[in-house]
This record gives structure tokens, C-alpha cells and sequence, in this order.
């Protein structure tokens, strides 16, 4: 069984010496790093290299893809020099033969997909610099006490230390586990994604557990100031391009991740794709990246080295999301996806202020690590080896197997992958804590929506003011019945309840109230002297209430 | 030549490893000592000869060390526990196609008023649930073992969430008198080839009280439309109900007096008991314990006249021309409406 425990201070690096890092020798030599990167694109994309029409046709494609998404959805972060390269790529496709006509067709066509390739993954590939990563890790620290001078005293005084900053960010999970598979293989962290401050969030977290860096995908719009790209860069992101929809792309940032696995370094990815922008936790992944860590596994296993990829899913649970509003708002207009133009306006140092802003005005966060699992989602005992769900040893290798052999089937793979994913999805709903903050909005919110059962959604949040306050009496209720709910549900580790749970029902109300998204300009929740609850923004009650959702708490209102 | 085993020596079980054995050596488990002698040694058994690339074995052990492909043939009421059994020796590198048209239900059906969906597993979900083997398919479709036996033409399908395990089933079953076709809709086929069963209790019936063919074509159809209601319910398609699990094992098993099922349709109209019927028929009709678990179901809403009227006949005494009255006055809906409609 795991033991959870909570930590408070950064705990030392299991492998002490940074240039024994896994990160640090796979992108020691960049060159090798890319030609493994390609190579494995040219074995998977058998569909592009299929005939010399195919591939002719998939290059015209890419060209006009590419010089569209530079002339109609343009960023700041877009590298000039890519306008001439895919300019001379065109060229250089005009200027050789008409397809299957002359020889030497294919071998032109074939230069153009090498060079199309050195391309992205030049663009994409990551590095690891131990002075950067050490300068990260002492800074922080100066960089908060700095930055706190411009904040009012008070919040000066509340997050007068680091050590302060640990108490508002409980890390929790069973962090020697954690710290064991580190030395036996490969670890890949999948958290669940509400706030673009998820990533620091998490970075801080896995710092503190005392892993080996880790390697992770971010938006290229996130690279627009120089030196904070170069930075990023240094500390192991790789750059993603969403625009960039072809499978070209795709298929070379799935090798990306995959040569990174099979070298043994630490990986990173939101598999919920964008933000969580109903503040639900997810319920469908996105299984692309997610993928990779199978053919890892098949790959570590045919060079017969068998490193093993350990999963850990991670739930982060907070009690304000600062971009809750206008996450919500989208989700409510059914937009959908993300709107990538939006999120451009989501610069490097915007990221920052925000990160700070967040961090100084929080009345805290909590960062779940759930027990580790293979790539089939089987259960890893403390020396790493998987059990089934029958409780039996199992060898990874053997999912692979066919007649005997180790055998790559994409079809098959697709279906562990979605396996996969199920079970990650099963620890968020496990791993997800609640906080006072979920638990009031979640009461607050039922109690208005069980008043208006004939309601859609939609009516419900624009109900006037007067119709949605709530007396102090029916509130405590209703939380009493829920809260034994939760209990019941944790004693079967169906969920996790945080410490402010076991209030008396008066105190654990008052600290959600206090605790819901506290620094919006619009207060969540709030009592007034006559003991009336209310809300001035029932979208954003809406929102801080879904995270509950998940559970069938529902019935019991 | 690849060896593959049969686990089950039922009549379908014999039938199957006698296919199998056209292009594989088979093993076949049998749990009694005396059933290993009389394949081993007589070679024959229940009246069907076997084939000469077939042994009888009696331990798992040996049973799963030498093979991979494992066809599970055991009736649905045994199916849990030679699964406990079999677990041991079995590893996520196994395939199990199974060929059991049965349900396992989690609790006893005969002390509950309702059952939740989360009760109710196909034989690929309990293979799932109690081992660790991941790759899993079945075989459904018109297989009356007798047929099979006597070596005449027919055909199968192998359905899985994976390809891999159609490609090996199909490369150990295709021969030139047994057509092996492929479908990943696997829930769809096991659903099919569980409700055609009571389908089949009714066609019985029929026949029983002396109508003809006009009278069982109605049946038919209108019994696929209900088992695609039903299998809507439970997340699967339609596709799998048209194709050889759903109408093929309907045409088969609703003409035929060789299907278990049929004949108890067929002896309840004839006036015999269904106690009587079934003690006599020495095997399990699944139909019988189908009936009830649909008419449990019943609180997802789906549309099942026919089962509510064999409810009614097998389990609370109405008469079989109330049975029919009952649904002869029902209201008709449009002709296709399992396409169009969730349920009508």
C-alpha cells in the first residue's frame, strides 16, 4: 500500500550530480539526439514515404499548411527566417521534375522531407544547462522577495520566506515511492490542467520531490522574450507549434517525445490537453503524446535494456484559479478548444506576473501525486515490478508479445494507450483533494440548482441576486450531509479530503467561504452579519463547484 | 504447425477444437480424468469423432505453457469459476477468444428486483475483470455444434478490440469449410449472440403452436429490432445485430430443433413443463436466464416486448395465447426504427 505523506521542504536530489542526469546526457549531444528523432519519424511514418506520389504530395501539403499559418494566424514568437526557408522549400519543389517522370524525382523529394525534419526538430529541441537549472533553483527564492516589495505589506509579511511559500503548497503522495522509481527508470508526470500555472506549479513540485529535471512540451507562444526563452530552453521545455496540424508534425513531435523516454529522461505532458475550462476534471483525454511512453516501453524492451516508464498521474487542487473567469465564460459560449490567437497574448512575463500574483494572493494549493503505474496502468510495487489488477506479478514485455516475439502492432497500441487513459483518469477522480473552497461552492451552487430543478444551467446563472441567497441553516445542512458523503467516499480512497475537512461544520464553512476564489474582483461566496449566503458572480460559483462533479454527490441534495 | 487450446468439452467445445485442429495441434482441457481417456484413447467423445491433432489434457499448467491462443468454451454459469482457476497460470502474452453466448450476472438473479448495468458482464469483461490477460475477443455466430461436427459448411465471426487477436483467430479457424470474418465491435457481437437466445425460445413456440414461416419472419425481425434496442442501451451499435452473431445466429438458431434454446420454446408449447424440459435437456438454454435478466434491465428503458411476454410465460404462468395476444396488440412503430431510434 502507499504510504501518502505530505512534504514541506525541498527534499535532496536522489541522483546527486546534475551531469549524471538523464536530461542532462541526452541533450549533451543535440546532433545525435535529432538523427534518432528522425530516424524513428522515417520508420513510423510509413504513410508519407508509402510512394514517391504520396510523398510529393504530403511535401506541396506541408508548404501550403506552413505559408498559411504564417500569413493568416501569426505570432510574435514566429521565427522570421522560416518565411525564406519554406519559400526555398517551395522552390525547391517547383524547380525538380513532375512526379514518377525523371529519375531522381524521389531522391530530391526525399532531401526536402530531410531538411523539412532537421527543421522542426531544430526548432523543437530542448536543452539542459546544469548553471541555468542550479540559477533556477537558487534564484527563486530572491526573485519572490523582490517581486513581494511591489506587493501591499501585508502580503509582504504573509510570504515573508520560503518556507511560507511551502506551507500554502502542500506536495503530497508517496513521495519515497516516487523517489525509488526515479533510480529504477523513467518517470512521466500527467497532471491534471486547470491555469497556465500549472506548469510552475508542477516544476516547483518535482524540484522539491528531488527528481531529475524533466523535458515537457510548451507552446511556442509561450518563447517571445528572448532571454526567457533562451531559459526555458536551458531547462528542458521543447517547443510545441498547436497551429501545426499536419501529421508531419505531429508524427515528429511523438518521435521527440519517444527518443526522449527511451533516453531515459523524465517527461512531462498535460494528456487533458488544454486548460480544464469548466473547471471540471477531466473526463476524456487527448491520447496522442500519451502514446509515446508505449512505444517507449516497446522500444526500451526491444533494445533489451527493459528500462521501465513509470506513469504518475497528479492532481493540482486550488482554491483560486485566476483565469477562472474567463475559462468559464468560454466553456459557457461552447467555443470549445482554446482559442490559440487569445493565449498568444500569454507571454513569457505575463505568465510570470500571473504566476506571482497567484502565488502572493493564494490561500493555498495542493499537489496530489497518485501511486505510480506501468504504461498498461497496472499498479508498481515498491521495487517498480507491475501488478495486475488480479493481484498477480505481470511482466510488461508480455503485452507486446506475439507467438513469442516482441512484436509493434499501432492498432493494439492505440487500445493500451486508451487503457492507459482510462486509468489515469480513475487516479485524478482518486487523487483529487477537496478542498473547503470545491466543497462550499459545490454546496452553495446545489442547493440554487435543486431550488430551480426546472432550470437550465444557462437560467440558473442568470438568476437575480435575491433568488440565489441561501440561509446559514439550510447551507450548514446540506454541506453536513455532503461532507459524510466524503467521508465514506475517502475511507474507500475514492477521494481525498484535506485537513480543513474536518472542521466543525461552522468553521469548515467559514474557511471555504473565505478560501473561493478569494481574490477575484467578484466575490464567490461570501456571509453577511445576518447569516446569508451570496454570491456576486454565479458563473465563477459554477465553475469552483464542477470540480465535485465527477462523483455523484449530486443525489444526496 | 502453432498449437492453440479449446478449454471445455461441450459439444460446441469438441466441434471447435475439431476446426482448430485442421490447422493446429490443439489441446483440449477437460476436467475429468475419465474425459481426457476417452479423447486421448477412444478418440471420440459425445458422439463426435476427434481429430487426430487433438489431446485431452487436465492441468492449466501445461494447458497455458504451451499455448498462446486459448478458446474458452464453458457454459456462463462455470465460466467465473474456471476462470479463478486459470488465472494463475495466465499472463497478459495470452489471447482469449472465447465462444460462451451467456452473461454473468454478479448477484443472484433470483434475489434481486433490479439490476444496475455494472452487474452485468459479457464473458470478454469477466476475462478482463478476473485475469490479467488484456487481449480478448469472441466467436459468435450460426455454430450449431452438431453441424460443425459433421464437418458442413458455415462461418464464423471473430470479434475484438484488437486486430491482432482477429488476425490469429481467423489464421487458426479459416479453412475451406469454415468462413472466419472480423469485427472490433465486440460488445455488440457478445450482446447479440446472448439475447438471439430467447429470440430462439420464441421461434420455438411458434412452431410449437403450428405456425409457419410468415409468423417467424415477423419474429425474427422484430426480435433483431429488440436485441439492437437493448444493445443500444449498452453502449453498443447496431452494426454487429446485422451481421453473422445477430441475424446469421438468428436465421440458424430460430429454424433449427437442434438449438437448446428452440426446443424449450418448442417442448413449453407442446404443453411440458419447464422443469421437466429442462432436466431432460441435460444442457444449459441460456434464453431461460436471458429472459430474466432483461426484464431486470428494464430500468434503462429500452423497448423489449418480446422478453416481457416470455417473462410472463416462463416465469409467472400466463398462457402462451396471452403471450401472443399481448403482443399482437401492441402499437406498431415504424419498420426500421432500430436505426433511427435509441428505442421506440
Amino acid at each position: 500500500m502507499p504510504t501518502r505523506k505530505t512534504i514541506k521542504k525541498p527534499l535532496p536530489s536522489v541522483v546527486k550530480e546534475m551531469d549524471e542526469w538523464p536530461i542532462y546526457k541526452a541533450y549533451e549531444n543535440p546532433d545525435l539526439f535529432l538523427q534518432k528523432v528522425k530516424d524513428l519519424v522515417k520508420k513510423n511514418a510509413t504513410w508519407i514515404l508509402k510512394d514517391d506520389d504520396t510523398l510529393r504530395n504530403e511535401i506541396k501539403n506541408i508548404v501550403y499548411q506552413e505559408k498559411m499559418r504564417l500569413s493568416k494566424t501569426p505570432w510574435k514568437s514566429d521565427d522570421p527566417k522560416e518565411k525564406i526557408f519554406w519559400s526555398d522549400i517551395k522552390k525547391q519543389v517547383r524547380s525538380s521534375k513532375a512526379i514518377g517522370t525523371e529519375e531522381g524525382t524521389k531522391e530530391v523529394d526525399e532531401r526536402i522531407l530531410n531538411q523539412i525534419l532537421d527543421f522542426y526538430g531544430t526548432e523543437m529541441i530542448a536543452d539542459f544547462k546544469i548553471s541555468s537549472f542550479k540559477f533556477a533553483q537558487k534564484a527563486l527564492p530572491y526573485i519572490y522577495s523582490r517581486l513581494i516589495n511591489s506587493f501591499p505589506q501585508i502580503v509582504y509579511k504573509l510570504f515573508s520566506s520560503v518556507d511560507k511559500l511551502y506551507d500554502r503548497m502542500k506536495i503530497m503522495g508517496d513521495v519515497d515511492h516516487i523517489r525509488k522509481l526515479q533510480e529504477i527508470g523513467t518517470v512521466v508526470v500527467v497532471p491534471t490542467h486547470y491555469s497556465n500555472l500549472d506548469s510552475p506549479t508542477i516544476g516547483l513540485s518535482l524540484n522539491n520531490l528531488g527528481l531529475s529535471a524533466f523535458t515537457y512540451g510548451a507552446g511556442v507562444n509561450l518563447f517571445t522574450i528572448k532571454s526567457l526563452s533562451r531559459f526555458m530552453h536551458n531547462l528542458g521545455a521543447y517547443k510545441v507549434d498547436r497551429r501545426r496540424k499536419h501529421r508531419l508534425y505531429l508524427e515528429t513531435l511523438k518521435s521527440y517525445s519517444t527518443i526522449a523516454l527511451t533516453e531515459n529522461v523524465n517527461s512531462l505532458f498535460y494528456p487533458g490537453g488544454s486548460r480544464s475550462q469548466s473547471g471540471k476534471l477531466e473526463n476524456k483525454l487527448k491520447l496522442g503524446l500519451l502514446g509515446t511512453v508505449i512505444d517507449a516501453q516497446r522500444m526500451n524492451l526491444e533494445e533489451g535494456n527493459g528500462k521501465k516508464i513509470f506513469i504518475i498521474p497528479v492532481t493540482l487542487n486550488y482554491h483560486y484559479v485566476l483565469e477562472a473567469k474567463k475559462l468559464i465564460e468560454h466553456y459557457l459560449k461552447d467555443k470549445g478548444k482554446e482559442n490559440y490567437l487569445e493565449d498568444e497574448n500569454t507571454t513569457s512575463f505575463g505568465l510570470i506576473k500571473r504566476a506571482y500574483k497567484v502565488i502572493t494572493s493564494n490561500p493555498g494549493m495542493t499537489i496530489s501525486f497518485a501511486p505510480a503505474i506501468d504504461v498498461f496502468g497496472n499498479k508498481v510495487d515498491e521495487n517498480g515490478k507491475s501488478i495486475s489488477s488480479t493481484g498477480q506479478k505481470v511482466e510488461v514485455a508480455d503485452y507486446f508479445k506475439l507467438n513469442g516475439k516482441l512484436v509493434r502492432d499501432v492498432q493494439r497500441d492505440s487500445q493500451y494507450t486508451q487503457i492507459l487513459g482510462d486509468r489515469i483518469l480513475q487516479e485524478y477522480k482518486e487523487n483529487t483533494v477537496v478542498l473547503s473552497s470545491n466543497l462550499v461552492a459545490f454546496v452553495a451552487f446545489q442547493i440554487i440548482r435543486k431550488r430551480f430543478s426546472q432550470f437550465t444551467v444557462f437560467e440558473i446563472l442568470s438568476l437575480p441576486k435575491d433568488e440565489t441567497t441561501i440561509q446559514t441553516e439550510e447551507f450548514i445542512l446540506v454541506l453536513a450531509k455532503i461532507k459524510e458523503v466524503l467521508l465514506g467516499l475517502e475511507k474507500e480512497n475514492k477521494i481525498i479530503l484535506s485537513s480543513d475537512i474536518n472542521l466543525g461544520m461552522q468553521e469548515l464553512m467559514k474557511v471555504g467561504i473565505k478560501k473561493v476564489g478569494s481574490s477575484h474582483p467578484k466575490y464567490v461566496l461570501k456571509r453577511n452579519k445576518s447569516g446569508e449566503i451570496s454570491t456576486q458572480s454565479m458563473k465563477l460559483l459554477y465553475y469552483y463547484h464542477n470540480k465535485l462533479t465527477s462523483y455523484g454527490l449530486e443525489q444526496y441534495i | 504447425m502453432k498449437k492453440v487450446a479449446v478449454i471445455g468439452t461441450g459439444n460446441f467445445g469438441l466441434a471447435l477444437a475439431n476446426l482448430l485442429a485442421i490447422n493446429n495441434e490443439v489441446l483440449i482441457y477437460a476436467r475429468r480424468e475419465e474425459n481426457v481417456q476417452k479423447i486421448n484413447i477412444k478418440r471420440e467423445h459425445k458422439g463426435q469423432p476427434i481429430h487426430e491433432r487433438v489431446t485431452a489434457v487436465n492441468e492449466f499448467n501445461q494447458l497455458t505453457k504451451e499455448c498462446k491462443l486459448i478458446f474458452p468454451i464453458v457454459p456462463s454459469s462455470n465460466f467465473k469459476e474456471m476462470l479463478i482457476q486459470l488465472s494463475p497460470f495466465l499472463s497478459p502474452e495470452h489471447i482469449l477468444i472465447h465462444g460462451t453466448k451467456g452473461l454473468h450476472i454478479e448477484v443472484d438473479i433470483n434475489t434481486v428486483e433490479t439490476l444496475d448495468k455494472s452487474q452485468v458482464l459479457t464473458m470478454s469483461e469477466l476475462i478482463l475483470k478476473e485475469t490479467s490477460v488484456v487481449r480478448v475477443g469472441c466467436i459468435a455466430g450460426p455454430n450449431l455444434a452438431k453441424e460443425l461436427s459433421e464437418k458442413q459448411i458455415g462461418g464464423t465471426v471473430v470479434a475484438s478490440r484488437y486486430n491482432e487477436v482477429i488476425v490469429e483467430g481467423k489464421k487458426a479457424l479459416n479453412s475451406n469449410i469454415f468462413r472466419v470474418y472480423g469485427s472490433n465491435e465486440v460488445l455488440g457481437v457478445e450482446l447479440a449472440s446472448v439475447l438471439k437466445n430467447y429470440i430462439a425460445i420464441a421461434a420455438g413456440m411458434l412452431e410449437g403452436i403450428g405456425y409457419g414461416d410468415n409468423s417467424k419472419a415477423l419474429l425474427i425481425t422484430r426480435g433483431m429490432a429488440e436485441m439492437v434496442f437493448f444493445g443500444k442501451a449498452f453502449g453498443a451499435s447496431e452494426k454487429a445485430f446485422m451481421g453473422l452473431a445477430g441475424i446469421g445466429d438468428l436465421m440458424a438458431t430460430c429454424n433449427s430443433k437442434l438449438s437448446r434454446n428452440f426446443r424449450v420454446g418448442y417442448n413449453l408449447a407442446k404443453g411440458q413443463n419447464l422443469l421437466e424440459i429442462l432436466s431432460d435437456l441435460n444442457e444449459v438454454a441460456e434464453g431461460i436466464k436471458t429472459i430474466k435478466v432483461v426484464k431486470l434491465l428494464a430500468g434503462y428503458g429500452f423497448n423489449s416486448p418480446l422478453a416481457d411476454a416470455l417473462y410472463k410465460i416462463v416465469y409467472e404462468d400466463w398462457e402462451l395465447n396471452q403471450g401472443m395476444d399481448y403482443l399482437m396488440n401492441l402499437p406498431v412503430s415504424d419498420d426500421t426504427d432500430f436505426f433511427t431510434q435509441k428505442d421506440s
